[in-house]
């Protein structure tokens, strides 16, 4: 998933860069992406937001 | 001062530059000549910062839009909450055991936590001077810097792509907690989904562990895991014949002087005479400040005149009589006392096995000099541990999880000695002796051997907080502040 989340970056960028005009679009897949990092780093830690440490 | 958002855009421009250009360029170049793969953390932290430099070119092509800003801000509170629960894993192993190979003799982690906070930083202070926010409307021309960083932007992230996609593999699969060293073999790739497993979902992981709490426990030795327990009947029954202030909650008894130590829940350390029956020193503990003491759960004497009480988190105090204590002195340790007696150590026990446990018992073995706990199994970590303290300096010496000895058999193969919840344990002639409120049981533990050697059933205790022994006597301490005394078994 990493891997894809890479690739929605890159045609992000490739929008801002050579196709300006899709700006809606072009935000739409950095919020995408932006769901898709924390989604994975939240897998990553299985779900426990607080570290292992005293509160 | 003000900057313009034809300046901003060029400041941002060298932002983006230097953000994708260093960490984010470094991170790939780090995996293809050192072999580096990032774990499934690590990758969200790269992506995270690639995401940034992503709304500024946003920025650089479209002026500093208010949802921009509010993206970076996210993006950057974000990130700095993942260096940080990430670091939290690593920042407190021992010393050069951080995760990976450190950049500039610091982790990447703490990287990703530093850069984050730092694109807070700079964010905050280009608002700060920036004039005006621009117009919903109308696309920029980028500029040379800024079509610089562009290139670079895609340069580097299809590189990531590229990476990704050997570390990682493609969708569904996704990055490994643990992941293998780089390779451009695809026979060496690891394309897994163990992160997903197992699917436990809890704000605190590991660390969310209940209290302990013996009176729920179910006191009928007939349902215990150990099968065919001789049964051990009580003797003589004597009581405490003083109020405490609270629930008994630990007792321990003196061989040299015959006097006995009671704790309470409510933080009082009573040092009581041989009957019972008169107080000699009463002290109640400030639980705050230094170091932060839970309900007291056990009492030991450690020879001479030092008493030892234990909190249920694993926190000591030792205590004094001393005649001549300086009340003024001892005001910031009691809250109330009877001007007689000092404190004079104060710490935590550290534990490895039994980390992450609560304990209910405190013992002192005079021969080895070591103070030793019994720890409480929770739904977490389902185990019962033995951990033994030098008494030189309360630092642990060794664990052990006891193994069931000859002549002992479980009720059924799912059955264990973690289900037993010490709440009392004393050290006689080799012997350690441990009392269970689950299953009212004697539980002898050789620690020689690691073993536990027999088993008794106490039918005739009810919520047991102690255990002492007196002679050739085992004195079970209950919370109403009677003292069963049973014949104690060699074994």
């Amino acid at each position: 998933m990493e891997f894809l989340n890479f690739l929605l970056i890159l045609w992000a960028a490739w929008l801002v860069w050579r196709r300006p005009e899709r700006e809606r679009l072009a935000f739409r897949l950095l919020i995408v992406s932006c769901v898709l990092m924390a989604l994975l780093f939240l897998i990553g830690t299985h779900g426990s937001l607080v570290p292992g440490v005293n509160l | 001062m003000s900057i313009s958002e034809d300046r901003l855009r060029a400041i941002l421009a060298w932002v983006v530059i230097v953000l994708v250009g260093g960490p984010v360029a470094a991170a790939v170049l780090l995996g293809v000549l050192k072999g580096e793969s990032p774990c499934i953390l690590c990758w969200a932290q790269r992506t995270s910062m690639t995401l940034i430099a992503l709304v500024g070119l946003f920025v650089i092509r479209y002026g500093p839009r208010p949802r921009y800003l509010g993206m970076v801000i996210l993006l950057g509170a974000w990130g700095t909450y993942m260096g940080i629960r990430h670091s939290a894993l690593h920042l407190a192993r021992d010393v050069g055991q951080g995760f990976s190979a450190p950049f500039l003799g610091i982790h990447t982690y703490v990287w990703a936590w530093f850069i984050h906070f730092t694109v807070l930083i700079v964010v905050g202070m280009l608002l700060l001077f920036l004039r005006r926010i621009a117009p919903e409307e109308g696309v920029r021309e980028p500029g040379r810097a800024g079509r610089f960083a562009l290139g670079l932007f895609v340069v580097v992230v299809a590189a990531n792509a590229l990476q990704a996609f050997a570390s990682t593999g493609p969708p569904p699969f996704i990055g490994q907690g643990d992941p293998v060293r780089l390779s451009w073999n695809p026979r060496h790739w690891v394309w897994s989904f163990e992160e997903l497993q197992p699917p436990r979902i809890s704000l605190r992981g590991a660390w969310a562990i209940p209290a302990p709490d013996p009176a729920a426990a179910d006191p009928d030795p007939a349902h215990g895991p150990l099968t065919g327990l001789p049964a051990l009947r009580v003797t003589t029954w004597e009581r405490i014949g003083v109020p405490l202030d609270g629930t008994l909650s630990g007792l321990a008894h003196d061989a040299a002087t015959g006097r006995f130590l009671a704790v309470t829940d409510r933080y009082a350390v009573v040092l009581l005479d041989s009957t019972l029956s008169r107080v000699l020193h009463r002290v109640v503990l400030d639980p705050g400040f230094s170091v932060d003491l839970t309900r007291l759960a056990g009492a030991a004497f450690l020879g001479g005149d030092t008493l030892a009480v234990l909190s249920t988190n694993k926190s000591w105090a030792l205590l004094v009589p001393d005649p001549a204590a300086d009340e003024r002195r001892e005001w910031r340790h009691f809250l109330e006392t009877d001007g007689q007696v000092r404190e004079v150590g104060l710490g935590r026990f550290q534990t490895v096995r039994a980390h992450q446990m609560y304990v209910l018992s405190l013992a002192f073995d005079p021969s080895a000099r070591e103070v030793v706990t019994v720890s409480v199994p929770n739904p977490r970590h389902r185990t019962l541990v033995v951990s033994r303290f030098a008494r030189t300096d309360m630092v642990l010496s060794s664990e052990f999880v006891p193994r069931l000895g000859d002549g002992l058999a479980l009720r059924a193969p799912d059955r264990s000695l973690a289900e037993y919840v010490v709440t009392g344990a004393a050290v006689a002639d080799g012997r350690l002796y441990a009392v269970s409120a689950a299953y009212s049981t004697l539980l002898v533990i050789d620690p020689a051997d690691r073993s536990v050697r027999a088993a008794y059933a106490l039918p005739d205790v009810e919520d047991p907080v102690g255990l002492a022994v007196r002679g050739t006597d085992l004195l079970v301490a209950q919370a109403d502040g009677r003292v069963a005394m049973v014949a104690r078994p060699v074994s």
